[in-house]
């Protein structure tokens, strides 16, 4: 009992140091933020070697096959959402698998954005590609997720398990 | 092996501390009781004082481990040397034989269940989250710290103050052994009140009934605290019994002490106050006795366990019984829409119908958090004890102890009843031959964990195995934990965020693994503000679009306010921006100007600091009356005001009152034009930024939080880095 009495008195002394918020305040610190910031070149861009690229793939990229790239499927199809849609350009770092380009001989590519085409590219050779295009402003909306895509005409396929196997993809997605 | 000491030590330190503490009052009030029932009433009467002293050791910051061992060895000592420790009380005549071999036997399998159990190393959901969260805080704080971002921190903490002691020295399974002991007491209390009222095959039952159920032994091999509620009331029971018996006015002393350390321990059992009263007072008249010096006896002994509490909360978060009563104290440290919410789902518990109850809470056991076992379906038949003066007895404490179950629905919450129900059962059916026997044995079978994983849905919170090696710490600490995922998040944030830095999260347990500052979104009103802040870029409804604009002549005003007059019971009314304007131009915000807002005072700047993701909120449903104001702190001419909102708010009906020189309110508008405006701004870096004007740095997102596939596709746009993942949870650090 005198513990519990101690224990109260403590609390009663602690109390007149007790200070009850206010209920009326000055303006703030003002904030300004930044409107239309692009927050990094990088930004629109889906690197198949990040963790949650999953979350972006809409369809025929597979797992991860080594830390920087995936086996695609024929229509490798990635969304993303724009921060604008000014100046932004279509970009896609990938190669073309030699031992595949054998049996395929030259491919079309269609490069395709929502689903309408942006261009088409046929590659005669294999090993490491570039594509860059701008995309016109009125095919992107900053308020819904924008769909990259690439259409392959042939694709090879897998000799162990007959997996059809479309490009090597490294990166796709918007640059300014 | 040798790892596994200091637990030992730190529970067995506490335990005979409480034990020491509660002989000694006995021995001062010279109660009389029998040999087992002393020594058992002793430990939780001792548990109360014991609890006192860590409060104030606590409330004085000087929780060191050199000064715990200090008191604790001084009380035991003290204690061994006046020869409190020595039993006067005669012993109850022994159990027969059958009886007796089948308590061993059941006592013996489930003690070995439990027992290895709550040795090993603590990964209960709640356990290791806030009981012994809050226990780790204190820890490292040396005693009570104010805490306003967390409302564990204001319930009422009389069981994890015996857990800090025994933490300071075995860390978290001394906590849960300690809880664990709460377990046996009960069981040797339950069967001592069989004896005591001649029934000792009662006593037998009854203890293995709530022995073995399967809740009743998970709850006490953790840190919860549900157990040992259970074991105060009890207590508290037994002692009104011996006290109906003997009248010993002494004995209020310890009756009151229980009735005030239940509400210490859980709020809900805040009755047990009013029920000792109430019990003693009853007696009283009846015998035609003087009632006002028993009654306050037990009234003040028990206000003065709570009162403290009470007091800390006053101090600390502005109301006395935090986290609930928020309309009654408003306050800016926990949101009525909060309580309201949290009510509701404790009473709910995602059940679409109540009369799903009676098979979870005894057979299922997924949606509630646990089963009793199937014999609790007979709980009915308890009713037929009414015919004996102890069944009345105890199935009005059920009663009374149990009126609170239905704001809580959870099983665990019908464990402090299960001890009365046990008796009961037993007693109404002890006279029908062998009934009782067979059913002890069929509960202790149908509560073996191999044996109900046979029946209990698949998700049930249950004992799962007997981790024996972990327990003895063969297998090493970090091993057993990292099967649970929280703890493997946890120690990952642990490892990569430093230690002065505070971390907000939407969800995420195991807090007493992380010696940080952790935030959860829905423990404090700060933290909501957090979460709301981080949720706007992500829900459009919580987006600033929706403007309502105010025009009215020029004229010079002293204050204005914007008033609500809906009255709208699903929407809250918020304000992201409220600007004034005189002719085109806004004006700017003075220094000198006052903000205010009813209700919710506290968060009114929010509604004035020019960013699109933070809004003032009512945070509880739209109501007449309801404002937010401006004091320009002298006349100042205006014409027009625009509020910015959110669809969210619904069809909230504003209307705009200005009060001009002569000092009275008068309405400047009813009728604001509505518009619809687009978004700018980086909705998502402003988020971070205002995280980061917090004192905020790190952030874990759990893949099932709301929004959480932005934060992960989307690192960049909020300027956010990956720190670290475990599994689908990440770590993100704000640049």
């Amino acid at each position: 009992m005198i513990l519990n009495r101690l224990a109260l008195l403590c609390c009663l002394l602690s109390l007149a140091a007790c200070d009850r918020p206010p209920e009326s305040y000055a303006p703030p610190e003002q904030r300004h933020p930044v409107e239309g910031y692009n927050p990094g070149p990088d930004a629109m861009m889906v690197e198949m070697n990040q963790p949650d690229a999953n979350l972006h793939i809409v369809k025929d990229i597979y797992g991860p096959s080594d830390p920087s790239w995936r086996w695609t499927s024929q229509n490798p199809t990635v969304q993303l959402l724009v921060l604008s849609t000014e100046n932004l350009k279509f970009n896609a770092d990938f190669a073309i698998w030699d031992e595949g380009f054998k049996t395929t001989g030259p491919v079309e590519i269609a490069y395709l954005v929502n689903g309408r085409p942006l261009d088409k590219i046929r590659y005669t050779t294999p090993g490491v590609k570039h594509f860059e295009k701008p995309v016109p402003p009125d095919w992107l909306s900053v308020d819904a997720d924008t769909t990259l895509g690439m259409s392959i005409d042939k694709v090879s396929i897998a000799p162990k398990d007959g997996v059809k196997l479309g490009l090597i993809l490294v990166r796709l997605g918007f640059k300014e | 092996m040798i790892r596994v000491i200091p637990v030992l030590f730190g529970a067995l330190l506490t335990v005979a501390a409480a034990w020491s503490l509660g002989m000694l009052l006995f021995r001062r009030l010279s109660l009389v009781f029998h040999y087992w029932e002393e020594r058992l009433l002793a430990f939780v009467a001792g548990s109360a004082c014991l609890s006192a002293i860590m409060f104030v050791l606590s409330a004085t910051r000087v929780v060191h481990r050199g000064i715990l061992l200090v008191v604790a060895l001084a009380i035991i000592g003290y204690a061994a040397y006046t020869g409190a420790l020595r039993s006067s009380g005669k012993p109850f005549p022994p159990l027969p034989p059958f009886w007796l071999w089948l308590f061993i036997a059941a006592f013996g399998a489930f003690t070995y269940v439990g027992f290895f159990n709550a040795l090993a190393p603590e990964h209960s959901p709640d356990g290791m989250s806030y009981h012994l969260g809050e226990v780790l805080k204190y820890q490292r704080a040396h005693g009570f710290l104010r805490i306003t971002t967390d409302i564990y921190s204001n319930l009422s903490q009389g069981i994890e103050l015996l857990y800090l002691l025994a933490f300071n020295f075995g860390r978290h399974s001394a906590a849960s052994l300690v809880h664990f002991t709460f377990l046996v007491v009960l069981v040797f209390l339950i069967l001592s009140y069989g004896k005591r009222i001649g029934r000792p095959e009662v006593g037998v039952g009854a203890a293995i009934f709530t022995y073995a159920s399967p809740i009743v032994l998970l709850d006490a091999s953790i840190a919860y605290i549900d157990v040992a509620l259970a074991t105060v009331l009890f207590a508290l029971f037994y002692l009104l019994q011996i006290w109906d018996e003997n009248r010993d006015p002494k004995m209020l002393i310890p009756i009151g002490l229980l009735a005030g350390f239940g509400f210490e321990v859980k709020y809900t059992a805040f009755l047990a106050v009013p029920y000792a009263v109430g019990f003693v007072a009853w007696k009283v008249l009846r015998a035609r006795k003087p009632v006002l010096r028993p009654v306050l006896t037990v009234s003040l002994i028990a206000v003065s366990c709570i009162v403290p509490w009470m007091v800390k909360d006053w101090i600390e978060v502005a109301n006395p019984v935090s986290p609930l009563a928020n309309r009654l104290f408003p306050n800016p440290y926990v949101h009525i829409s909060f309580e309201d919410s949290w009510r509701a789902s404790l009473s709910s518990y995602t059940l679409p119908s109540r009369s799903q109850i009676p098979l979870q809470v005894t057979v299922q056991g997924d949606r509630v958090e646990g089963f009793l076992g199937p014999l609790f379906l007979l709980a009915p038949l308890a009713l037929a004890a009414l015919r004996f003066r102890a069944g009345r007895q105890l199935l009005l404490a059920a009663a009374i102890f149990g009126s609170t179950y239905f704001s809580n629905i959870g099983t665990r919450f019908l464990i402090p009843i299960v001890p009365f129900v046990s008796l009961a059962l037993a007693l109404a059916i002890v006279d029908i031959p062998w009934v009782l026997s067979l059913l002890v044995i069929a509960h202790a079978i149908s509560c073996w964990p191999g044996v109900y994983t046979l029946y209990c849905s698949k998700d049930a919170f249950r004992i799962e195995k007997v981790p024996v090696k972990a327990a003895l710490r063969l297998e090493k600490e970090d091993a057993y934990l990292s099967q649970d995922p929280e703890y493997n998040v946890v120690r990952m944030v642990g490892s990569i965020v430093p230690p002065t830095e505070p971390i907000f999260a939407i969800s995420l347990g195991g807090q007493s693994y992380l010696p940080r500052d952790l935030r959860i979104g829905y423990q404090s009103a700060s933290n909501e503000v957090l979460q709301d802040i981080l949720w706007t870029p992500v829900v459009r409804s919580f987006q600033p679009t929706r403007f309502l604009k105010f025009d009215f002549a020029p004229r010079e005003l002293r204050k204005l306010r914007i008033l609500q007059t809906a009255s709208l019971p699903e929407n809250q009314w918020s304000i992201s921006e409220l600007r004034v304007f005189n002719g085109p131009t806004e004006l700017p915000r003075d220094a000198a100007w006052r903000l205010t807002a009813r209700p919710n005072p506290w968060e009114v700047q929010l509604a004035f600091d020019n960013s699109p993701v933070t809004r003032w909120r009512s945070w509880q449903p739209a109501a007449p009356g309801m404002y937010v104001e401006v004091d320009f702190g002298r006349l100042q001419t205006a014409s027009a005001v625009v509020v910015e909102s959110s669809e969210d708010s619904g069809d909230t009906k504003v209307k705009l009152e200005g009060m001009g020189a002569d000092g009275s309110w008068v309405t400047l508008s009813d009728h604001p034009v509505e518009s619809r405006q687009p978004i700018r701004a980086s909705l998502r870096l402003a988020a971070t930024a205002e995280l980061k004007a917090r004192g905020i740095h790190y952030l874990v997102i759990k893949p099932e939080n709301p929004g959480a596939d932005d934060f992960r596709r989307y690192p960049a746009y909020w300027g956010l880095t990956v720190a670290g993942s475990v599994g689908d949870v990440r770590l993100f650090h704000i640049k």
